[in-house]
């Protein structure tokens, strides 16, 4: 099952505003690592062709192992109140 | 200015879960919002009350969770509650609902009435109409803008290709569309404060319906099946060189009739 | 930001642990705000699956007659996976149906509104959708919280909210976030009939089953997976450690590990037909006591995941009951210090007594030693391999004859167990 079909399952209520920010300079300067590629469940963070770090904020299911993950760069905030992943079973 | 605005509980639509197997959407358990241009009815009556003085009701049928749904109209501005819950009230159509609430409003002082044009769930878009009809108050449908005269309102209405300019007289039942008003998002502040505001409970005893007149049994509508529409996936995957993929995905659009060429 | 109120406690997360707390301080008459990011209670809110009720019996007497739990767990599993084998051990006894029942399942965003109804009715006030931005302070004290631009005042502010705390980080409470000390959960939970669970499980009408797996499902890293019976539902997850994450080579994704774990033969026939209903994702905190936070600051205390109080040892993952209790711990000393009117650290500091002298802390500290025995790789991926493929061995009839039980015991005893093992084994034994 893809991730996205997994992710399809969930209801979220998507804010226009990213809760997620990176500086991408920094980030291709300073980390080897990429290490939110792989520590996130929901693939929020995937390479872009110029090695940039793309985001999928939308899909986020808000556990914050990415943070904890990265020392480099990442800004990560809980989506604002009303927004974001709404559990139906949990 | 006294104002009654008439709002409906509905279940956030966002959240809802449709069982793969019977195509039934899964209602239980989901949580309550108030339907959308209820609130777009409200956040008017709010504004006049702001600019002309008076008291805004908010009026609402529904089940307990009403108490706690009820809350965000408090929290955007409305002075009082007034809430109708009985369990013989479930299942009421239309008819009923607009019977109930009159029997409610009746028992009031008002000079405009305001609704939504529609629920967001069901929108049959009747309950306006009818509780106009039973009150015996002129109705301005499909309004988008409201200016008070001399004797009454000017109603502006939305006829999707052209705007309808008319002048009634209070009180009357006014039902808006969305393009009203923009709802407030009410802060933390206004929520706390709405805890305090009065709210009252009424049931059908208290408006001296008897069980037969209320409730599924006083209903001539019934519901014989609510189901998602049947979803079929083509799960076609299209595969080579942008350019290509492109050409395909717009041919295999104009076969199916989503776009024209 | 012109608008301020004051209340008297401010909550931060409608969890078990800030709903626990909210609902005994409102049953005193205090006046409580809990303020939820979430749409309602229990909609961000994950869990395995699993609420041990005993030790809260106490805290909460008679709460939980009415509460929505799922199934009554009356068989325990676990199960050591190898590459192509595995060893599943199954505890039944009849001790796990005698009421009041061991342990429950539970879905989350049907339990904890029901909770938060209960605190509301006592008098609390809970208000879902905001997200509390930061801390208000003056001279060195926690004054209130600000929340989407308004300013709430309050005598006391108690972080419940869950295993990645910004309250606690703004506090300055906690010490830096290491990816050892954190593990991630994703789970699925699937829709199957209640009588498919109950035949496939052999379990009667409304008895539960609890599975928990380790070894080569998690390819080595630290971790596990867990598979908990619901009514209708089965929840099914994997759990594994960040900083195992991030050192895994050549990377893997945790939803693709689960997608196996779905595949592995010990799982598939529980779970087929079934449909996935839902997918989701938190983090537990697996530092023990040596990672815990200050639990409380200036006119601060901290409960639950947010204080780092969950426990995995492996056979038993626990959390639930640890937020729920500290939760009430955190009350307690609330109307003591009320009652001195003294939010001070001295004055607030006897939660921290509380904990310690109830089951929250000395469980936590009876397995101090745990998450550092739990880094161990060995635990991951040799143990269990070489414990089913050596069961494999003994069971095995070929071509040849069959040697003696002895001799194929000792030969595969020293296959696996080496040095490091006696070392590991005396580990276990301190635990
Ligand atoms: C995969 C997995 C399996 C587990 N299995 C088990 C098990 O079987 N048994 C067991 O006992 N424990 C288990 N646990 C642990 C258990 O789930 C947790 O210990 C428990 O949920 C902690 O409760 P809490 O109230 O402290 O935190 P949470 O339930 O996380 O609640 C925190 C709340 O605070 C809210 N919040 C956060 N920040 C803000 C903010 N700024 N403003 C407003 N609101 C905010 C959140 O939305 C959330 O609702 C498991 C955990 C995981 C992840």
């Amino acid at each position: 099952m893809s991730i996205d079909a997994k992710l399809a399952l969930d209801a979220f209520k998507i804010d226009e505003e990213s809760h997620i920010q990176i500086d991408q300079t920094r980030c291709k300067e300073r980390c080897q690592t990429r290490y939110c590629l792989y520590v996130c469940p929901a693939q929020v963070y995937t390479l872009g062709q110029e090695g940039e770090i793309l985001i999928r904020y939308e899909g986020c299911l808000e556990c914050g192992a990415c943070t904890i993950a990265c020392d480099t760069t990442l800004a990560w905030n809980y989506p604002r109140g009303g927004f974001g992943v709404q559990y139906r079973f949990g | 200015m006294q104002i009654v605005v008439c709002l409906k509980q509905i279940p956030d639509l966002q959240q809802i879960r449709i069982k793969r197997d019977t195509r039934e959407p899964v209602l239980e358990g989901l949580p309550f919002l108030l339907g959308d241009m209820d609130k777009n009815a409200l956040e008017e009556a709010v504004r006049i009350v702001e600019q002309r003085g008076g008291k805004v009701t908010a009026l609402a049928l529904g089940s307990p969770k009403l108490r706690d749904t009820i809350k965000e109209a408090l929290a955007m501005g409305a002075d009082e509650a007034l809430l109708l819950i009985d369990p013989a009230f479930a299942d009421s159509d239309t008819m009923t609902t607009a019977k109930i609430l009159a029997k409610a409003i009746e028992k009031r002082e008002y000079d405009l009435i305001l609704c939504g044009e529609g629920s967001t769930d069901n929108y049959s878009g009747q309950v306006p109409s009818r509780l106009a009809e039973i009150l015996g108050l002129p109705q301005v449908t499909y309004v988008r803008q409201l200016e008070f005269t001399e004797g009454g309102l000017r109603a502006t209405r939305d006829m999707e290709e052209a705007l309808e300019i008319v002048e009634v007289s209070l009180p009357a039942l006014v039902s808006v569309t969305s393009e009203i008003s923009e709802p407030r998002l009410p802060s933390l502040i206004q929520i706390l404060k709405a805890a305090k505001k009065p709210l009252q409970e009424w049931t059908s005893e208290d408006l001296a319906l008897s069980a037969h007149e209320v409730g599924k049994e006083a209903s001539s509508l019934e519901v014989i099946s609510n189901l998602a529409p049947e979803q079929e996936r083509k799960n076609i995957t299209l595969e080579g060189e942008v350019d290509e993929v492109v050409e395909q995905l717009t041919d295999a659009f104009t076969r199916e009739g989503v776009i024209a060429r | 930001m012109a608008e301020a109120e004051k209340v008297e406690v401010v909550i931060v997360g409608a969890g078990l642990a800030g709903l626990a707390c909210a609902y005994h301080l409102a049953a005193a008459g205090l006046e409580v705000l809990v303020i939820e990011r979430g749409d309602f209670p229990g909609s961000k809110n994950v869990t395995g699956g699993r609420l041990y009720l005993h030790p809260l019996r106490s805290f909460f007497p008679h709460l939980w007659e009415e509460a929505p739990l799922e199934r009554h767990v009356t068989k325990e599993r676990l199960t050591a996976m190898g590459k192509g084998s595995s060893v599943t051990v199954e505890l039944s006894s009849e001790r796990f149906k005698e009421k009041p029942y061991h342990s429950h399942t539970i879905l989350r965003a049907k339990f904890d509104p029901w909770l938060a109804e209960r605190a509301a009715q006592k008098g609390a006030i809970i208000v879902p959708k905001s997200r509390v931005d930061d801390l208000l302070w003056q001279e060195g004290r926690v004054i209130g919280i600000v929340a989407s631009e308004a300013e709430i005042h309050a005598d006391v502010v108690v972080a419940a909210d869950g295993a990645f705390s910004f309250m606690v980080e703004k506090a300055g409470l906690g010490k830096r976030r290491k990816p050892q000390d954190y593990a991630v959960g994703a789970k699925e939970v699937i829709e199957l009939t209640s009588g498919a669970i109950e035949e496939r499980f052999g379990l009667s009408h409304g008895e539960g089953a609890a599975q928990l797996f380790f070894g080569s499902l998690t390819e080595g890293m630290f971790g596990g997976g867990f598979l908990y019976t619901n009514i209708d539902t089965i929840s099914l997850g994997v759990v594994v450690g960040i900083n195992a994450l991030m050192e895994k080579e050549p990377g893997f994704e945790l939803h693709r590990l689960l997608d196996s774990f779905k595949e592995r033969p010990e799982v598939k026939p529980l779970i087929e037909g079934g449909h996935p209903v839902e997918y989701s994702a938190h983090i537990v905190p697996e530092g023990g006591l040596e990672s815990m936070p200050q639990v409380y600051g200036h006119g601060i205390l901290v409960v639950g995941d947010a204080a780092g109080l969950a426990l995995n040892t492996g056979l038993i993952v626990r959390g639930m009951d640890f937020a729920l209790a500290s939760g009430a711990l955190a009350a307690q000393t609330i109307m003591e210090a009320k009652k001195r009117n003294d939010f001070s650290p001295a004055s607030l500091s006897r939660y921290e007594e509380l904990l310690k002298e109830s089951f929250v802390l000395k469980g936590l500290e009876t397995f101090r030693e745990v998450p550092r025995f739990l880094q161990n790789p060995r635990l991951f991926n040799l143990y269990p391999q070489a414990l089913s493929e050596s069961l494999e061995r003994l069971m095995w009839i070929g071509e040849e004859p069959k040697e003696k039980i002895s001799t194929t015991l000792w030969r595969e005893a020293r296959r696996a167990f080496r040095f490091s093992a006696v070392r590991d084994l005396l580990r276990v034994w301190r635990i």
